[in-house]
């Protein structure tokens, strides 16, 4: 019998490029982001590699170690993210096409921000310095007090 | 922690920042089969969210259940959710005893009064009295309805507490039952499966805790996320199914192969929970990927739907007819027996089906009876 489920992962693989282009659409003329859950849909490893090669791979990618390794890179069409996620013991936890100017996962957080300028002051030489001496102050006083 | 602080404050504390917490809601919404667009929602809401009381009581059950609840390998975010829940009351797990014990379970019910979810395992006895399960003198029966009733949902954990499980089996000589034939007036959520997947419990968790209402469930009380398929629809087995390739033992070429354990008596076919998907022992692997045929624990009367070793198209494997008369003998024997005439019987040398196992005139809901065969293609 000839099998012919070739050509069921190829009509897959087209429906999905086609809703990736109606989602680019809408971030072109919305703004609006979107994203393709590629675990939760019934396709073959042959297909998501279909899929995946046929997007192909640009130059921006990225890795991210937060509750294990995120693996993200932009596709061969701007705008066009392919991004996986894996927990701390090395399993495939979620993969999303994902259509945005940037992932939502690489931005940084405003409140993260904040306190990253309220930290960033600590490293110039005069704050160095004067916690130097703090150092240096407080070390001086346990030899005084031994 | 304290009680007021926040899930976020909590992970980060523990070293989960902003982007840790996303990922786990991009895996989370993945899971629920929610769209991803809900992702940062729901970690925002994560991030915000306050502990939760929980109640857990305990009746007919091995507590097989809590066990695989709390076996975590490594402190990850799903682990995690299990220490952000307030557990207020839990038997097993609790340091109170006697009177103390009931005075917490007292205090948790008042000072949560409407709001505490009840997580129940176990099948509750309802013949004569129900005086075969008792906790401080009090049955469970009357334990359950007193604490469900001020409770905001209940949470049936294993296929004990959702259908009656194993101490329903014929002849159910303490009358037991599960949580859905008892109660009737609150949310339930069945979680069944002996034991339950656990990260099926923290998806729930995590869906009543980020948008303060339970998951979509099925038509048997089951979050459809996880409950929506059945194991044969993901396993990944199913390719040798449509192309009629099957295992006639356990030790042929075909099991070598890894063909479809159909013939052998798998109720993937009829069985749903996420086994195929998330697997066992983070990941790892599940049942059939082992080597052995679903038995279909998660379903209604699992354990009267014929022997686990009969194919639901009514057939029998070769090589058991021994391995099924020994289990019949009695529980413990018959089980050590079943192994050691499974590794000793020549398998030529048993051509007929093992005793089925129902009751007579007793059709389990949802299992195609012997002679008819499962939804889909037939072999």
């Amino acid at each position: 019998m000839t099998d012919f489920s070739f050509l069921a992962d190829d009509a897959l693989v087209d429906a999905l490029i086609m809703e990736i282009a109606g989602l680019l659409r809408r971030l072109i003329e919305h703004g609006e982001t979107g994203a393709i859950d590629v675990l939760g849909l019934p396709l073959s490893p042959s297909c998501v590699a279909s899929l995946e090669q046929r997007l192909g791979h640009a130059e921006v990618s990225a890795r991210l170690d937060a509750a294990g390794v995120s693996e993200i890179h932009e596709t061969g069409f701007p705008g066009v993210w392919w991004t996986r996620h894996s927990n701390e013991q090395g399993r495939l936890i979620a993969m999303l096409i994902e259509v945005a100017f940037v992932p939502e996962i690489l931005k940084a957080n405003i409140a993260d921000v904040i306190r990253g300028a309220e930290r960033l002051p600590a490293l110039t030489n005069v704050a160095l310095q004067a916690r130097g001496n703090d150092v240096a102050l407080q070390a001086r006083g346990r030899r005084a007090a031994a | 922690m304290t009680q007021d602080e926040t899930l976020g404050a909590m992970l980060a504390r523990r070293g989960f920042g902003r982007r840790g917490l996303l990922k786990f809601a991009i895996a989370m919404t993945s899971s629920l089969a929610l769209p991803p667009s809900v992702a940062p929602v729901m970690a925002a809401n994560l991030a915000k969210a306050k502990r939760r009381s929980v109640i857990w009581l305990s009746f007919q059950e091995c507590t097989g259940c809590l066990e695989t609840l709390l076996r975590s390998s490594s402190p990850t975010i799903d682990a995690l959710i299990f220490d952000f829940i307030s557990l207020d009351y839990q038997e097993s797990l609790m340091a109170a005893a006697g009177a103390a014990a009931e005075q917490t379970l007292r205090e948790a019910m008042a000072a949560n009064k409407g709001e505490y979810l009840l997580a129940i395992d176990g099948s509750i006895p309802v013949k004569d009295g129900g005086v075969y399960s008792l906790t401080g003198g009090r049955s469970n029966l009357s334990m359950l309805e007193d604490v469900a009733a001020e409770a905001k949902a209940v949470l049936a954990i294993g296929t004990c507490a959702a259908y009656g499980g194993i101490p329903k089996a014929y002849p159910n000589p303490t009358g037991a039952v599960g949580v859905e034939d008892l109660v009737s007036n609150k949310p339930i959520v069945n979680i069944p499966g002996c034991p339950p997947v656990p990260e099926v419990l923290s998806g729930v968790l995590v869906h009543f805790i980020s948008f303060g209402r339970l998951p979509e469930l099925d038509d048997r009380k089951r979050p459809l996320a996880y409950f929506g398929t059945t194991i044969h629809d993901q396993c990944y087995r199913r390719p040798f199914y449509d192309q009629g390739k099957f295992a006639k033992s356990f030790d042929d070429e075909g099991a070598r192969q890894g063909w479809c354990l159909f013939e052998l008596g798998c109720k993937g076919p009829v069985t749903h929970n996420a086994c195929a998907s998330l697997k066992w022992n983070g990941g790892t692997s599940f049942p059939i990927e082992a080597g052995h045929g679903c038995i279909g624990c998660s379903e209604p009367d699992f354990w009267d739907a014929g022997g686990f070793y009969t194919s639901l198209a009514g057939g029998s494997a070769t090589g058991w007819k021994n391995a099924g008369i020994a289990a019949a003998v009695g529980l413990a024997g018959g089980a050590a027996a079943a192994l050691s005439t499974r590794i000793k019987t020549p398998l030529e040398d048993a051509p007929a089906s093992p005793p089925e196992k129902t009751p007579p005139g007793k059709s389990p809901p949802g299992k195609s009876p012997p002679g008819k065969s499962p939804p889909g293609k037939s072999p």
